[in-house]
């Protein structure tokens, strides 16, 4: 039985236990004189709780065990010797054997009979290929038993599973049922699967971000051990894969410093021109709107904000890139009487110009909800004492909304270093270092798309490289986020 | 009308022998469609303390905000009829709102001290508005004005730590060194005590009895025996009129109206 059935069962089940506690439940609260401590609808949960946790968790457990287990039985199984003859490893072997297995399920049963310990594999194959089961043509036939048997088990433990899941189930309901009494706290354990259930939702959160960094860490472990880290954080020119081709021996220039600097100026641009917009929006927006002009200008800039990257990255490379090179080419002309560009179509400006277009509904959204906050009081008590309303917003509204601030803005730091498909369409994807902001730069990101697109072998220094970058930018941008609430413990601190 | 006449006869020429402050004459404030105060008429006499009593939503806080604009700030709040502050009109539109602020300080329900520390939530207002050359004329102001509100003992030796680190009372006292350090000629408090404790209430009290030497104080209290302690005039508000107004001793003695009456003695509020 496949998996969703038996899910669709077990809620049957679930739900049949529901309704019948909600039944007794309800007759004995008519019946008895003593009230209820839970109300019907918890002794419902109550059971249902009951019929489904245990086999779900149970149907969960078979699942990630019972493949593991065949495998190591199959893999036990497969002869050494004719692995060492040809150039199978044991994976592959064992990848073949299971499609094999896999493929006599989708058999009808008449033919499926037919295959027995000594069919030839060539047979097998066949047989397979006439019901459009792709079969690897490596196959041997010490494989045929294996298959079967794999199979002979995979069908075993499913039935199992299946009658041992439905089983629990209904016990579960059963058991709960059973237990259903005028003085059962089922509303308290209700509580404690509610809070259990949010306990695993937060943790599963934690939990995959805990795999994403090892995920990570030993791909970049591995390729520390090809490339030292001082040549990669300290070299200053970055060429993974021009020496690389030919000879294998050298792997190339892997400088991070071209790349580091490249995200940090193109960032340092956009925030540049972002903070003081955005901020300034907010200002206006929290403090001098009038509610019906906020109420339009708001979802206005917020709409800003839904616009997906990439088409930043078109407005950029069609409108912004040429017209600043054109703009350069014109003043040039103007002073020097050289018409020629000084600005490159592909710019760390243009790059920084676009995000900076993308941050500012950030800046301002984030930082509006800031300053808003900052209670009214305070606000009244500068005003009281005759400040003007500039004076209040910068001696006591925007000191006050700081720390917040600062988090926002680094916040949004944190996404201006994470952007990449501007950069790509904005700035290219040379790597340069250069102190000319009309030059074209790359950061990281996009040269950790490069390193993992493209015919790569996963063992070399040229993909690898890729994850010592993730990893590099998400320790930069876990330190400024630390850093951010860093401060904003610091000044909540001070200031409540 | 007549009704009208008689509550402006009654507001006006209250002790005839004080100095009057500030004047208003038929005061109505619309929050949008809803009118908060009908024509208050008062006279509030120079350096006495008015009280404005009355049940919740009475408009007495409304009116306290008249007297210094605060009501500005309220996008949807409209102000009528004419308030002066000696003699000049407070709503004229050569008046500068921020100067009258600073004529007319106010001190709130909550204790609202800026995030800064001791020192700067005084020289706030002394800093924007200029009345210091230098430093040490600074650090005076800041040092009397401490010491007229009572917290200088308290705070001398940490004026730099952060003025919200104070207990409730003490920054409420800060709030009125801060109001003190513009040397306002009018102090107007919105129930400066309602979010104190009784021991920190009776230090402010005392306090604005002592203030009265040098200042106006129009303070709006929900407690009777608060009004009855500080001041000397008594305005009973009631669903936006002013019922009426008296000397305190008479007021609480021998009320004519009988609103004023009722509520003094718990029967209504």
């Amino acid at each position: 039985m496949s998996t969703p059935t038996i899910l669709l069962i077990v809620f049957a089940i679930s739900l049949i236990g529901a309704v019948m506690a909600y039944r007794r439940a309800s007759t004995l609260a008519a019946a008895q004189a003593t009230q209820l401590h839970s109300r019907p609808v918890y002794h419902a949960s109550y059971v249902a709780c009951w019929a489904t946790i245990p086999s779900l968790l149970l149907l969960a457990a078979w699942l990630i065990t019972a493949p593991i287990l065949i495998s190591t039985d199959i893999r036990a199984k497969i002869p050494e010797e004719t692995l060492a003859q040809s150039e199978l490893t044991e994976g592959l072997a064992y990848g073949i054997v299971e499609s094999l297995g896999s493929g006599l399920r989708v058999l009808p049963a008449d033919e499926r009979e037919t295959v027995t310990d000594q069919t030839p594999v060539k047979d097998l194959s066949a047989l397979l290929r006439k019901r459009g089961v792709p079969v690897a043509s490596a196959g041997a036939d010490w494989m045929v038993p294996l298959a079967v048997e794999l199979n002979a088990l995979q069908v075993i433990s499913r039935w199992v599973m299946t009658i041992a899941v439905i089983v629990l189930a209904g016990f579960g309901a059963g058991w709960g049922y059973k237990k259903i009494a005028p003085r059962l706290r089922a509303r308290n354990s209700v509580e404690g699967v509610v809070r259990g259930a949010l306990i695993a939702a937060s943790s599963i959160a934690i939990l995959t971000t805990i795999g994403i960094v090892f995920s990570m860490l030993f791909e970049t472990v591995d390729f520390f051990s090809r490339i030292s880290p001082a040549e990669f954080f300290f070299g200053t020119v970055w060429e993974p894969r021009f020496s690389a081709a030919g000879s294998t021996g050298s792997a190339g220039s892997f400088g991070f410093i071209p790349l580091l600097a490249g995200t940090l100026y193109i960032g340092a641009v956009a925030m540049l021109i972002a903070v003081p917009i955005g901020l300034f929006a907010a200002i206006y927006m929290a403090e001098y709107a009038k509610n019906r002009s906020r109420s339009v200008v708001k979802p206005l800039l917020e709409v800003l904000a839904g616009i997906p990257t990439i088409v930043y990255g078109f407005f950029a490379l069609v409108t912004v890139g040429p017209f600043l090179r054109d703009l350069s080419t014109e003043i040039n002309g103007l002073v020097t009487g050289n018409y020629s560009s000084f600005i490159q179509a592909q710019s760390v400006l243009t790059a920084g110009l676009v995000m900076a277009i993308m941050l500012i509904p950030f800046v301002s959204s984030l930082s509006d909800d800031i300053i808003t906050s900052v209670p009214r009081s305070l606000r009244d008590g500068s005003l009281g004492l005759g400040a003007t309303r500039s004076e209040t917003i910068k001696k006591v509204v925007l000191p006050a909304a700081l720390p917040g601030i600062v988090s926002a803005l680094l916040l949004t730091a944190s996404r201006a270093i994470g952007e990449t498909m501007i950069v790509v369409l904005a700035a290219g994807v040379a790597a340069n270092l250069t102190l000319d902001p009309f030059q074209p730069m790359t950061t990281i990101t996009v040269k950790i798309v490069a390193q993992l697109t493209g015919d790569l072998e996963f063992d070399s220094p040229q993909t690898l490289v890729a994850f010592a970058l993730g990893m590099t930018l998400f320790v930069i941008t876990l330190c400024l986020n630390i850093y951010a609430l860093y401060i904003v413990r610091k000044y909540k601190e001070q200031y409540e | 009308m007549e009704n009208m006449q008689a509550t402006f006869n009654k507001g006006r020429a209250v002790q005839a022998a004080i100095p009057i402050k500030m004047t208003s004459r038929d005061v109505t404030v619309h929050y949008g469609q809803k009118q908060a105060l009908n024509g208050i008429t008062l006279d509030i006499p120079e350096r006495q303390v008015t009280a404005l009593i009355g049940p919740s939503g009475c408009g007495k806080s409304t009116y306290l905000r008249c007297l210094n604009r605060m009501n500005d700030t309220i996008d949807s709040a409209k102000v009528g009829g004419e308030i002066r502050l000696d003699g000049e009109d407070v709503y004229d539109s050569a008046i500068d709102v921020v100067e009258l602020r600073a004529r007319v300080g106010m001190v709130f329900q909550k204790p609202n001290p800026f995030p800064k520390s001791i020192y700067d939530n005084v020289a706030y207002g002394p800093k924007i508005h200029g009345l210091a050359r230098n430093k040490d004329e600074l650090d005076e102001i800041v040092h009397i004005s401490l010491r007229k509100a009572g917290l200088y003992k308290e705070v001398h030796d940490r004026l730099d730590e952060p003025g919200t680190g104070l207990s409730g009372g003490q920054q409420q006292r800060l709030c009125i060194a801060r109001a003190i350090a513009v040397s306002p000629e009018v102090i107007l408090m919105d129930e400066p005590c309602s979010a104190l404790d009784p021991i920190a209430t009776a230090t402010v009290e005392e306090l604005i009895d002592e203030l009265r030497e040098n200042f106006t104080i129009v303070i709006v209290t929900h407690s009777m025996q608060q009004a009855a302690r500080v001041s000397q005039l008594t305005a009973m508000f009631h669903l936006g009129d002013l019922a009426e107004v008296g000397p305190t001793e008479k007021m609480f003695s021998n009320p004519d109206d009988k609103r004023t009456q009722d509520y003094i003695t718990g029967r209504f509020g």
